[in-house]
């Protein structure tokens, strides 16, 4: 009776692993979504030097301005980053969305040289060049986006550049209910 | 191919699992009887050692409840295998079970989640996209920044400066780019690449609607033979829209553009088909030029047919044909043009006749051949062929059909 139980481990098994990839084709969930730890959560302290000559620091009162703000890590050397580009662009035109962006592991020389080549998007920019804010915000990597409500609570964390689909789907959204 | 492939896969799939199904197992009975003998003969030869006196009285009595034991457990184990064979009708209707489970459930699955239709992306496809010579790119760009410096209001400059600003920032079209196209346009309403990178930007920045229109408008005001068509129609397919339909007029047929398009939706009525028919006769004059063209000639033929033009239309497929026999759709079409011409209750003429016959050749059943060359048999006096036609029609009706009456009745005449 015990060999026999052995003579069907396999079998189950493989019903085991089908019924798994089946669950996973047909409920829609997407392997590639990690969670954050930062999603409705207050803003965690925020400071940086401006990445522009001469513009004042930023601080953590940018984020509780009584308006949603988007704040974006981003770096020249980072080819996604320029691939979002002009979603963030189209945000700040169109939409008049307050985005405040931060250059992330990169030489100010280079993020400013970056920004005038395609445009800039952001009302404010500071630099992380040492990477000590972004230990702060959880940052992975750069592209990153978080959406900050009125409150200066975190809403939405995006650990990839963002899409049509997220700008649609819950970036616009949230930020019309917001206003 | 791949169907091949897949279909080499599923037999094998099935061909694994019937293997070790199809294989015969000893049968447990015959198994039994060879036991069996052998206790027997074990038990004979203790009785000849005893009877011999070989063997003490006390021994053998052991040795026989021994024997006497493993002929029980003989037995009982084959009442255990038998009853596995009951599983026997199971062996019976697993392997075709299973032949026909194994490609349904495969099928089903794929026609569920798989994607048929999908284009093919080749690599070699990817391989040839231009990668321009890398080494002169950045002394071009620098080129082309200079002449549309220079020339600050000359469309092209200025189109080949964000043609050149985006492929410079890795194909993103850049804020000034997007400065550049825009004026471009406005300088040059039609400047198509303009149209295009602009469109990519409105992609790029996450509105694919906007673009799919400006891309759209581009490939109808576009020469059929504009060299930027695969480019834009990649691109319309990739930013989520569906191939624009297929326009039947194939080139040689002027095509309207976007602009005559809507003006015609602002005439009446009368005055669009004035516009249509003056368009119909240019195509005539034009095929007077060029009489070699049977496509053309069919498409005069099927344009006069709309309009009614069934005379005109006829004459046109007897040009297209005379250039290459005519069949199926088009076969169909000619008689349907031919039997129009006919006044009612009145005989074909010859060269519908002759469609007609072939029509008959091509679709025995072809209800217009059926009744219309009954019809000309009748009209010759072979009127047992006319009810054979007729006949064979009336089978093929429907019950309700509203003709039925009336050939009927014509059937009742020629009898």
């Amino acid at each position: 009776m015990n060999s026999r139980l052995l003579y069907a481990l396999p079998l189950l098994t493989l019903v085991i692993m089908a019924g798994f990839f089946g669950w996973s084709l047909l409920s829609g969930r997407d392997p590639a979504a990690i969670g954050s730890v930062m999603v409705n959560r207050p803003a965690p302290s925020f400071a940086a030097p401006s990445l522009r000559d001469g513009q004042p620091a930023l601080t953590s009162d940018l984020l509780k301005t009584g308006k949603p703000v988007l704040l974006n890590f981003f770096a020249s050397w980072c080819t996604p980053c320029l691939a979002e580009h002009p979603l963030l662009l189209r945000l700040k035109e169109r939409e008049g969305v307050t985005i405040i962006g931060i250059a992330w592991k990169n030489k100010p020389e280079e993020a400013r040289a970056w920004l005038a080549k395609l445009g800039d998007p952001f009302a404010y920019v500071g630099t992380d060049y040492d990477g000590k804010l972004s230990l702060d915000w959880g940052l992975s990597g750069v592209p990153e986006t978080y959406l900050i409500d009125a409150t200066g609570t975190v809403r939405l964390h995006f650990h990839a550049p963002i899409t049509e689909r997220d700008l649609k789907e819950t970036i616009l959204p949230l930020l019309r209910a917001g206003k | 191919m791949l169907e091949f492939l897949l279909a080499l896969l599923t037999t094998a799939t099935v061909g694994v699992l019937l293997v070790p199904l199809l294989r015969q197992r000893l049968p447990a009975t015959p198994r039994l009887d060879n036991d069996l003998a052998i206790y027997r003969d074990q038990l004979a030869e203790l009785e000849r050692d005893q009877a011999a006196g070989t063997l003490p009285d006390a021994e053998a009595k052991a040795a026989r409840t021994e024997i006497e034991r493993r002929i029980l457990t003989a037995a009982e184990q084959d009442a255990k295998e038998a009853a596995t064979k009951s599983t026997a009708t199971l062996h019976r209707f697993l392997p075709p079970a299973l032949c026909l489970a194994v490609p349904l459930v495969a099928l089903g699955l794929y026609l569920q989640i798989g994607r048929p239709g999908l284009p093919a992306s080749p690599f070699a496809q990817h391989a040839t996209t231009p990668a321009p010579q890398q080494d002169d790119l950045p002394a071009q760009i620098a080129a082309i920044k200079k002449q549309a410096a220079e020339h600050p209001d000359d469309p092209a400059a200025l189109s080949a400066l964000g043609e050149a600003l985006t492929i410079e920032a890795q194909g993103v079209v850049t804020r000034p780019a997007v400065e550049a196209f825009t004026k471009a346009l406005k300088l040059q309403p039609g400047d198509a690449r303009a149209a295009f990178f602009l469109g990519l930007h409105e992609q790029q920045s996450g509105d694919s609607p906007a673009a799919l229109k400006r891309w759209r408008a581009l490939e109808a005001q576009s020469p059929p033979d504009a060299p930027w068509l695969p480019t834009l129609r990649a691109e319309i397919a990739k930013a989520g829209g569906a191939p624009a339909p297929a326009t039947t007029a194939a080139p040689g047929m002027p095509q309207p553009n976007q602009d005559q398009v809507e003006a015609m939706s602002r005439l009446s009525p009368e005055e669009r088909q004035k516009t249509i028919r003056a368009m119909v006769e240019g195509l005539a004059a034009k095929m007077q030029d060029t009489p070699a063209d049977r496509d053309g000639w069919l498409r005069l033929a099927n344009a006069r047919k709309v309009l009614g033009d069934h005379a005109l239309a006829g004459d046109a497929f007897a040009r297209a044909d005379a250039l290459g026999p005519l069949d199926g759709a088009a076969l169909k079409e000619w008689a349907e043009a031919e039997v129009r011409q006919i006044p009612p209750g009145g005989a074909p003429p010859a060269r519908a006749v002759a469609v007609l016959q072939r029509l008959e050749r091509q679709e025995p059943n072809n209800a217009l051949a059926l009744f219309y060359l009954g019809a000309a048999s009748f009209a010759e006096g072979d009127k047992p062929a006319a009810v054979k036609r007729w006949r064979a029609l009336l089978a093929l009706l429907p019950s309700d059909a509203p003709i039925r009456a009336m050939l009927e009745a014509r059937i009742k005449e020629a009898e």
